[in-house]
């Protein structure tokens, strides 16, 4: 099916009044995922947004609960779950996998987690072939397409007049029949891209097994700063912290995005910190990425987008980090099981 | 926090006659919570709006004590300490002038109003410009309003909202949200 | 700037061989055209990785704190790392013979994709190095800003407006910390931030919080800020953070004669003396 370019903000228009529609578009100094409105417009040259869509589904600051006395001096606990429909529109690949690896954490195993699952089954999750790369993208080196993300609920290419939409399950297929009065039928060739940034993955898992102990994250950390860009524009880092604030008889928990960069994340009763120091954070965010996510849920947690490689100030570079564990010798003495 | 968006309480022409503004007067010990204290044992009035946070000094007051009361629920602050050269730790309120007189500029370039953050100099026998002070204050954030709620976080517009405020206003001592807030007796001192 | 740059790679190595330093701090080719990183080099062989170019965009002198424990360091030193040393030594972070100070005069950096001149360096007054041990190639001459501009216009603004402007700003931040990270002045062991327990800083991310870190953060470095604006380079979300560092630094020359810091390794900060005849208007 084709949606003619000149008909997308009615299409836009009409799904806003049942759902929130997130778009890529640039807002002030930066691109991100924002409400559709009569002001923010999607602009899908940006190949991926600077800002990940990860905080329409898991936003960081969330609030879990309220809790007290009322008026009466009765206590209460309320709950809070503010979930809607939501539509993310025009997400890229490296986007959509990293929808799927967060839900593996929090919906798969055996627990499902009661702020996250109702704001993603209430998702529609329209993905956005690649025109065209950003130079620091790799994301095909990571096992993804960026000209498909099988588990979108729709698949849209970009054409000179008009988009191809295609549903890929039965949700997306109930979308496409509502949106029938904009589409046409027809198909647009859309021209494949790869990326021209390029790392070679074979063996870098099991060769990370053994490195935990691997002079080699010593050098890597060295520039380091240790300040949590990577992990917040990172689309897939997904660890929080749970605190509450009081105000007299009335509070509230919520949980907010933590960083294995930051020292307090780890840190223990009696100020002990089993990561007190640069090298550790840094092995432990590079490990989970390349190594323990694959072992627990069998899929890299690096999706290959590129942010923390374009945002990083110090320019620590995730692939030239692979291209180094590629290349380092395992001796006898560095060898130890992660 | 704080600062910023006072831009809305200038904007609305018509501020609600009704509006109390809740005012954080952080007081040395040695001068002006004795001349809060000597105003309220000559029975003078002033609003009552005003909390009392006494502190040893005003060079012990940290920038981020006047952050943190403007965000959670209060509408201005006072701060008040002895006059140069009467500190009772020498030089404390010489490092809280040059401290205030910056930070003050730095809040206002932000975005808060003229007028919601007041220091002064009040030493323990001027009971009279102790109550002329608070009454200016008073005055001045009742005019500008209340500081918007967007500088304020959601937990301090619920608790004021109507759930959360008949609880609040039973402890009037007591500024919403501070764990240091002095005795009603003692906070009150200075008062009726 | 390759003829300095040679001449860094020689320096290098002699320091490195002659075990005067056992490790020298510079900037190193990324893995992208024009892209630099910075590079801590311990062996003769690699001093050839150095590199001094228009894209190191990096400062060096946070790097000092982490890597003093190995020995006495040569660090490459432009106008604003020499004074983000100079106020280290000041903060007591670091001692002079620690460090080997390599000057290198800076015609300023330039953004590896616009190819334009970085904020941070249009702003520039101190090109040359201040301190050093010894210069590699000739001073430039140092350019004549008015380094207020940002905060003139931002004053000259209806507070309405510029209310606007920074709610605006502090809600995009992300508190990432990448400008605490970078600043030579940051040297707190334990920032406000970190101690969780205390509660000075909660964790949401909402305008409150935001204000508050980014307030904080500014006062706090306002009397030592070397004006480096590396904060403002390291941001993720390109907030104007000089905006702020500017306005205080611009309000404590105003008001005491505070000057510039890092210009001297001596003396105290604005914020950490008083004058008995400060001007009053708090009476």
């Amino acid at each position: 099916m084709l949606l003619a370019k000149d008909r997308l903000n009615e299409l836009l228009d009409h799904l806003s009044t049942e759902a929130r529609v997130y778009v890529p578009a640039r807002i002030e100094t930066q691109t991100r995922f924002a409400l559709y409105s009569d002001t923010v417009k999607p602009n899908f040259k940006l190949v991926n947004t600077e800002l990940p869509p990860k905080d329409i589904l898991f936003p960081q600051t969330q609030n879990m609960y309220r809790y007290g006395f009322d008026a009466e001096g009765v206590p209460f606990i309320d709950p809070i779950h503010d979930a809607d429909d939501v539509v993310i529109f025009g997400a890229r690949s490296c986007d959509v996998r990293s929808i799927e690896c967060m839900d593996d954490v929090f919906l798969t195993k055996g627990y499902v987690d009661e702020f996250y699952e109702p704001r993603r089954s209430r998702l529609l999750l329209v993905a956005m072939a690649c025109n065209t790369v950003a130079e620091s993208c790799f994301c095909d080196s990571m096992s993804l397409d960026p000209n498909s993300a099988p588990a979108a609920d729709i698949q849209m290419s970009e054409g000179d007049q008009a988009f191809e939409v295609t549903a890929l399950n039965e949700k997306g297929e109930a979308a496409l029949a509502a949106w029938s009065s904009y589409l046409t039928e027809g198909s647009i060739e859309h021209a494949a891209v790869s990326c021209e940034l390029k790392v070679e993955m074979t063996g870098i898992k099991e060769k990370l097994d053994h490195m935990f102990e691997h002079p080699i994250w010593e050098s890597v950390s060295k520039k380091c700063l240790n300040c949590g860009t990577c992990t917040f524009v990172c689309p897939t880092c997904h660890c929080f912290d749970i605190s509450q604030e009081n105000r007299m008889k009335i509070g509230e928990r919520f949980r907010s995005w933590d960083s294995c960069m930051f020292s307090c994340y780890t840190e223990m009763a009696g100020h002990h910190n089993p990561r007190a120091e640069k090298m550790p954070r840094v092995r432990q965010r590079f490990l989970h990425k390349l190594c323990f996510f694959e072992d627990r849920y069998g899929k890299s947690l690096c999706v290959g987008c590129g942010r923390c490689v374009a945002d990083c100030p110090v320019a620590l570079d995730i692939t030239v980090l692979i291209d180094q564990i590629g290349a380092a010798e395992l001796t006898e003495g560095a060898v130890h099981d992660a | 926090m704080s600062v910023v968006e006072a831009s809305e309480g200038t904007q609305k022409a018509t501020v609600d006659a009704n509006f109390e503004p809740t005012i954080l007067a952080i007081a040395c010990h040695w001068c002006t919570y004795t001349g809060a204290d000597l105003a309220g044992m000559n029975r003078m009035n002033y609003p009552p709006n005003v909390r009392v946070l006494r502190v040893p000094c005003s060079g012990r007051v940290n920038p981020q004590y006047i952050l943190t009361a403007l965000n959670k629920g209060c509408d201005g602050v006072l701060v008040c300490g002895c006059h140069p050269g009467d500190c009772h730790y020498v030089s404390g309120n010489y490092y809280a002038k040059r401290r205030l007189m910056a930070f003050k500029r730095l809040l206002e370039y932000t975005g808060l109003e003229e007028g919601r953050l007041l220091i002064r100099w009040i030493s323990g026998s001027e009971a009279g410009k102790f109550r002329d002070t608070v009454t200016e204050i008073c005055q001045t954030v009742k005019a500008l309003g209340p500081l918007s709620t967007s500088e304020q976080d959601a937990l301090t517009a619920f608790s004021r909202s109507a759930a959360g405020l008949a609880d609040i206003n039973a402890n009037v001592g007591a500024a919403a949200g501070f764990a240091s807030a002095p005795e009603p007796n003692q906070a009150d001192g200075a008062g009726e | 700037m390759s003829d300095i740059q040679s001449q860094l790679r020689a320096r290098a190595a002699e320091l490195l061989s002659s075990g005067e330093v056992v490790q020298v701090i510079g900037w190193m080719d990324g893995r992208f055209e024009n892209q630099t990183t910075p590079a801590f080099i311990d062996r003769p062989e690699d001093a050839e990785l150095l590199v001094f170019n228009e894209y190191c965009v990096n400062t060096t002198p946070k790097y000092t704190l982490y890597e003093k424990e190995h020995g006495k360091l040569a660090v490459c030193v432009r106008g604003c790392d020499s004074r983000g040393i100079n106020r280290m030594i000041k903060d007591n972070q670091i001692l002079r013979d620690q460090l080997y100070l390599i000057g290198l005069p800076c015609s300023g950096v330039k953004d590896r994709k616009t190819g334009e001149l970085l904020i941070k360096c249009q702003n520039c007054n101190h090109r040359n190095p201040v301190v050093y041990d010894e210069l590699l190639g000739d001073a430039v001459e140092e350019p004549q800003v008015n380094r207020y501009d940002v905060v003139e216009r931002f004053e000259a603004m209806e507070r309405d407006k510029r209310a606007q402007y920074f709610e605006s700003t502090f809600n995009r931040c992300i508190r990432c910390y990448a400008c605490r990270e970078v600043c030579p002045v940051c040297t707190c062991r334990s920032c406000f931030v970190d101690q969780v327990n205390v509660g000075w800083q909660g964790k949401q991310n909402n305008l409150a919080e935001n204000k508050f870190y980014n307030l904080t953060r500014v006062f706090h470095i306002g009397d030592r800020c070397v004006e480096c604006g590396e904060c403002e380079r390291a941001c993720p979300m390109n907030l104007p953070l000089m905006a702020f560092n500017r306005k205080m630094v611009k309000d404590l020359d105003d008001l005491f004669a505070a000057g510039e810091a890092g210009l001297d390794a001596e003396g105290t900060h604005s914020l950490g003396t008083y004058d008995v005849n400060d001007v009053e208007e708090f009476m």
